[in-house]
Parts: structure tokens; sequence; C-alpha cells
């Protein structure tokens, strides 16, 4: 179990998800995409915004793996499994808390439950589940994220090997 | 000036039995995130908490007896008149009775200043102003459309209701000694010259509630006066109608959502567009119908940032639906508006009472012309629109091109069979022709600028040929038919054909003499497979008053512009529609696009001014 394995795994796992997020986008089953959100915070510049935002939905990619590896180092053990259990709640993490509350807190551009008339949100808040960007949007990120988790942990396992 | 004639309040409390308030004698106040309605006799009688599209606390407009409302009112017969604060959504109203004079400001504050500040606000302050007034208020909540009462106690000695994840804190200063009864807050008081009470309702959902203190909510209410100046003082109204211009902005800008850009086309659900009829929708929802006009309102206003807001959350919204667009979206930017009754009476019996709509189901032709133009106005305005946008927008325009020989619901979402609409051809022209200008410009893609061209000559050979009756010697509400509609107006409006020119200026003759009364025009006649009748459509009034103007007939758009503003309601402002015999009004309240009309035309008559 090495901290390599895990960084080797948060890359392709986030190059997975953020595959399958836009592939659900292209299919019309959310509006989600990650790297935007994360970029718009940023900058306002559309382009800019989606070219920083693959970097830093990279970094924390590799941030959140680090996080498996931590919890898989303290209990001793490691697989794709655990990681796919991982990824569940991380993914329900992410819907409920990280992208719905925390997200709009530090967000500049968007808006959250307590923006009123004196302001102007450029960006529309994910809400819970993160269903305002459509209803099948939790299914996909969950999916998404279990995915990635399973991916973290089996390379976390394959790098002990 | 309204008034009371007899008052039969008990112990302070107020009693209405289970009259209601004229539709005109409502005044909205809002925080750009909910509105509550006041009715002059100075109850709240429409509250939805948090947002403008969540359930309500307050519902007493939809159904006396159990939607539960705020009524705050002097205990002996008065007269009342009110007024907004000079450019501000903050509410006066001034009470006149035998013994005194007493003032009540009230609003939705917004979270300006320092400290902790509540979930939502409404903060009612009471100051004497000559002789004395006893006054009564009672606090009824109902959560949920008036589904549930909820519960009473007192929290730290401050009486709290709780029901469906919410809870409303009723703190009162110098306001009388609250008692609990029945699921109420009532209380009684008196106020002379000098004197200050202040009552606020702390709202939270699904968080703790906030406790004010009095200094924090008078430095709200006063901040959120300041606010609302200092977005009033950066609006660009110039000209004649300047103060009809800036109230009408000011009532814009509470339905647009601050957390997302939105734009609701009326706070209210089910405001009879017939007393005791059906006609009774939900519009607590984003139309794309409304695109066009909110983005020439916000850019005409100077209202820049709100603007590009809506921009951003209308091209968000879409994408799910993409290359289709609904007629609607809800404020959250969800496609799903599922629509069901509710268990209530209804305003004045007006049943049903519906939350959702079903529009949103149906397909609209004309919306694709707003939203093209929307995007020429946005972009006209020295806004680049992005690849990625100007893509979506090119593959609109493409299916525009494919789907434009289909019949449809038209913009009045008929609920009948689809037809040919003259005014939903129309709009796809002009979203083939904003497409064609905005390729020219390199906002969006050209490759297909020749086949929009093609098919836009398509359009008008058919609305030509199909939907111009000699007989009535104007354009038709649908191909092959005698039946007349006010929405063709549009097409003058947005460059489909020349105002001037004949086919418009004998249909401009012929609305007029087939769906006028007075200044105002019915939006059709003819059967839309509801029951009942229906007022005159205000906005397609204003829309008279411009394109009569973009004729060159300017003396009578001047004319009607001015009678029309002669009825809008003491606080300056309208309704979906008015019964043009008793001058009441009819519909949601206030509505967005009876306002954007009004913007529109009179923006449009001071810029053409000689």
């Amino acid at each position: 179990m090495t901290i390599w394995g895990a960084l080797a795994g948060g890359f392709v796992g986030t190059l997975v998800l953020t595959t399958m997020l836009r592939g659900a986008s292209e299919l019309r089953l959310t509006r989600i995409d990650l790297p935007f959100l994360l970029g718009t915070a940023l900058t306002s510049d559309r382009k800019r915004a989606k070219a920083l935002g693959y970097i830093a939905h990279f970094g924390f990619g590799f941030l959140f793996a680090s996080g498996y590896f931590a919890i898989f180092w303290a209990i001793g053990r490691s697989g794709w499994l655990l990681g796919a259990a991982l990824g569940l709640l991380h993914g329900a993490f992410a819907g409920s808390a990280l992208v719905n509350v925390l997200l709009p807190l530090v967000h500049p551009r968007m808006g959250d439950s307590m923006s009123a008339a004196d302001s102007v949100a450029r960006l529309e808040p994910p809400g819970f589940l993160m269903t305002n960007y459509g209803r099948r949007t939790p299914i996909v990120v969950l999916i998404a994220h279990v995915v990635y988790g399973a991916i973290v942990g089996g390379f976390i396992a394959l790098s002990a090997t | 000036m309204a008034s009371r004639a007899e008052h039969a309040g008990l112990d302070g409390s107020v009693e209405t039995g289970d009259s209601y308030p004229g539709i005109r004698d409502l005044a909205v106040i809002g925080d750009g995130r909910t509105v509550a309605l006041v009715s002059i006799d100075g109850t709240v009688v429409w509250l939805p908490v948090p947002y403008v599209d969540s359930p309500s606390v307050f519902a007493s407009l939809l159904d006396a007896r159990r939607g539960g409302r705020f009524e705050l009112a002097p205990r002996a017969p008065f007269e009342s008149r009110r007024r907004y604060v000079p450019e501000t959504n903050v509410l006066e109203t001034t009470f006149v009775t035998e013994d005194g004079i007493a003032r009540v400001t009230d609003a939705l504050t917004l979270p300006v200043g320092d400290g902790l500040v509540p979930f939502r606000e409404l903060a009612r302050r009471i100051e004497g102003i000559s002789g004395t007034v006893g006054f009564g208020w009672s606090v009824d909540p109902r959560f949920g459309y008036g589904a549930e009462n909820g519960s009473i106690g007192l929290r730290s000695g401050i009486p709290v209701a709780t029901g469906r994840g919410r809870a409303v804190a009723v703190c009162s200063w110098d306001a009388g000694t609250p008692h609990l009864e029945a699921g109420s807050v009532t209380a009684s008081f008196g106020t002379v010259a000098g004197s200050a009470a202040l009552i606020a309702l702390s709202i939270a959902d699904q968080e703790p509630l906030v406790l004010p203190s009095r200094r924090d909510v008078e430095r709200r209410l006063e901040g959120t006066v300041a606010s609302w100046r200092s977005w009033a003082a950066e609006r660009e109204a110039a000209g004649p109608w300047h103060d009809q211009i800036l109230r009408s902005g000011l009532a814009l800008k509470l339905l647009v959502q601050s957390r997302s850009g939105s734009v609701a086309a009326a706070p209210t659900t089910s405001l009879p567009e017939e007393i005791g009829g059906e006609r009774n929708w939900d519009y607590r929802f984003s139309w794309l119908r409304d695109s066009a006009f909110v983005m020439g309102a916000l850019l005409g206003l100077g209202c820049t940032d709100e603007a590009e807001a809506f921009f951003w959350w209308l091209m968000h919204a879409s994408q799910i639906t993409h290359p289709r667009m609904q007629v609607l979206y809800r404020m959250d930017g969800a496609a799903d508006a599922p629509e069901r009754p509710l268990p209530l009476e209804g305003y004045m019996r007006s049943r049903p009472v519906r939350v959702g709509n079903a529009a949103a189901e149906q397909m609209q032709l004309d919306i694709y012309g707003d939203v093209m133009q929307m995007a020429w106005l946005y972009a006209d305005a020295r806004h680049r629109i992005d690849r990625e946008f100007g893509d979506r927008l090119a593959s609109v325009a493409d299916l525009v091109c494919d789907i434009w020989p289909q019949p449809d619901s038209g913009i009045w979402e008929v609920r009948g069979s689809a037809r040919h609409f003259t005014q939903s051809k129309m709009m796809c022209w002009v979203a083939l022709d904003r497409a064609a200008r905005l390729a020219s410009t390199g906002q969006i893609p050209s490759r297909n600028v020749d086949r929009w061209r093609s098919e836009a000559s398509s359009i008008r050979s058919f609305v030509e040929a199909r939907c111009w009756s000699d007989r009535k010697q104007s354009y038709t509400q649908a191909a092959e038919s005698e039946d007349m509609d006010a929405s063709v107006l549009l097409g003058a409006k947005f460059g489909y054909g020349d105002p001037a020119g004949t086919r418009f200026s004998r249909t401009i003759d012929a609305l007029r003499r087939e769906l006028g009364r007075g200044p105002f025009l019915y939006r059709y006649m003819s059967d839309d497979d509801l029951r009942g009748e229906e007022g005159t459509f205000l906005c397609c009034s204003f829309w008279l008053a411009e394109v009569l103007g973009l004729a060159g007939r300017r003396e009578e758009a001047v004319e009607l512009l001015n009678e029309l503003i002669g009825f809008e309601n003491d606080v300056g402002l309208y309704a979906e529609e008015i019964d043009p015999s008793t001058s009441s009004f009819l519909g949601n309240f206030p509505q967005a696009l009876t306002h954007l009309a009004l913007i529109s035309a009179a923006m449009s008559l001071t810029r053409a001014e000689p």
C-alpha cells in the first residue's frame, strides 16, 4: 500500500469520474459540470473557468485519493470493494453537504439560500443532492463516485502487491 | 383612499370573516427570495417560505378560513392610504381613525449590516403620527398551503409556531402582550404621536431560529430602505414615464430570484382570470415566453448584472432539454413542474387552486423566437456569447427549421388540440432571423445560415398566404381561421413585419375593432376549451401602445399609454388582466409580463420622442 498507488488511482479515478459526468450531461441526464463549478469560483470567463476547473478537479481527485489512502492505512486494509463503499459515502457527502452547502458559501458567483435582492448570483446553486441540475443528478453522481472509489481502492491494493 | 366601515375585533384580534381583498387592493413586498402580499387593510394575505415557489405560511388569499394570515389594523373604523417609500419596495400604509393617525411600514428585510441575520424576516413598524390609535394584531400561521396548523409555544418568552420543518418566531416590542390562543398569536396596543412599536416575524427553514433584537430589526429595516434606494438610483428610466418605468422595474426586481437569476411570471398561484371560474394557474415559474421582454427591460434599465445572470440561468436551465426548450422552467432551473390541485377554497371560491403547471409539457413554438431575440439583445449590448452557448443557439435554430411546420399550443398555452398559430410562426421567423444576425456578427456558428434564411422565407410565405384574412383585413389567430388574436402584435414589435406597412396597420385597426374594450384588448375571443370567460389582457394593451408608436401613430400611442397608466392600482402595480366594466384586477399579481410590456412601450415611446 503506497501513496503513489493512491495518487495514480486518484488520477485515473478522476479521469473516469469526469468522463462519466460529461457523458451523462451529453445524454441529458444531468446538468452537473464539476470543473465548471470549480473554475467559475476563480474567474467569470467561461473558457478559462473550464480549463482552471479541470486542473482544480484533478487536484481534488488527488486530495480525496490521499484521504482514502489515509483511511486504508489506518484500518490496515484496502481493495476495490472497500474503495467503492468509501466512494458511496464520498458521493453522498458531495451531494448533501460539500457541493450543496459548502461550495455556495465560498463560491463568489453562486447564489445560496441567503442570496437576496441586494446581490446578483451568476450561477444557480446545486440544491440538495444537486437536484437543481436535474432529477437524475444524485444517481449519476453516486455511481460516478462509487466507480472513482473502486478505482482508487483497487490501485491502492495493487500498489501493495 | 380605502376604507373599512365596520370593525369586528375581539380582545385586540382583528377579524375579517371570510372576505377576500380585491386584487387591486394588494401591494407586494419582497427580498429577492420570496414575496408577501399585503392588503390595504393591513393584512398579510400571502407569504410562501423560503422561496417564492415554496409552500405558504400565509395563504388567506386562497382560503380565508384555512390559509393563515397576519392581521394588523386599528380596532376602530378606519380609512387607509398607502404608498411605497419612494424608490423602494418598502410599503407604508397610513391608517386614519376618528381619534388619530398611525403609519405602518412593511418590509421583507434584506440581510444587510452586521450581526446574525434571520433566514427570512418580515418587519412591521407601527408609528403614531397624531392623536391615539388602538391597534389589534393577530399572527395565524398555517404551514404547507394551509394544510397544517403547526404548534405554537413559547421559546425564551417568544411565541414560536412550528410545522413542516419551518418555524416562525413572533417578536414584538411595544406592541402589547402577545397571547397564544387557538393556533394564533394576538395582542393589542395603542399609538400616540411619536410612539413606535415593532413586530418582526423571524422565519427559519430547516435550521434553528434566529431571535433578533429590536435594534437589529430596526437597523435592517433602515438598511433595506437604503439598499432599495441605492438599486433604484442606478436605474436608467428617463422620460415622461419615469415613475411608471421605475416602479415596474422595482416590481420586476422582486420577481428575480437572487440565488439563480430566474424571473417568475408572478409571485402567486391561482388568482382567477374569472371570479368563481377555473382559469386559475400557478405562475411561480420562469416562462421563456417572457425572456425577450425580460432581457430588453433589464438592459434598458441598466441592470447588466441581472441580465447576465438571467442569460446564464436560461442557458443552463435549458441544457437538459436541449435543443428543445420547455415553455417554462422552475425557478431553480429544474424542468419538471407537475400540476396538482390543493384542497383550498380558492380566491372568492375560484377553484381549483393549482400548484405546478402542466403547460410545461406543451409544445410552444414562439419561445424559440423569444430566446433568440433575447440572445440577440444580449449580444447587441456588447456581451460575448461563448462558443458552447453559441453552438447550442445554432442547434436551436436548426431545430426551428425542422419543427416550425408543426402545430403547437401557442403563446396562450391553449389546452385543446394543437393548431398552426400565427404568432408562433412569426416568432419562428424571428428565431431564424436573429440566428442569422448572430451568425453574421460571429456570435454563433454560421454553417447553416443559408438554411435558416431559406426556412425563414418559407415561414413568411406560409404566414402571408394562410394566416391573413381578406375579410377581416387582419392577421388571424391561426392558419385558415377568421379568429383574431392580439399576440400577432408581437410580430410587428419583433420585426417580422413593418408596423407601418399595410397589413400590420390594418391588423392594428382590426384588433381594436374586434378585441378592443375602451383602452383594453382581449387576447382573443375564440373558444379555448375552458369554461367561462376572462378579462381583458393588460400586456396586449401595452403591446398595442408600443406597436402604434412603431407604426408612426405616436399621438394614439401616447394617449393609449397614458390611459392605461391611469388603471394602475394605488401603488403602481398591475395584475394580468382587468375587467373592462369594473376595472377590477383579475389573474395573478403583480404580473411580470404586464410590467415588462409597460416598460417596453414606455421606453420605446421615450426613445422615439420628437
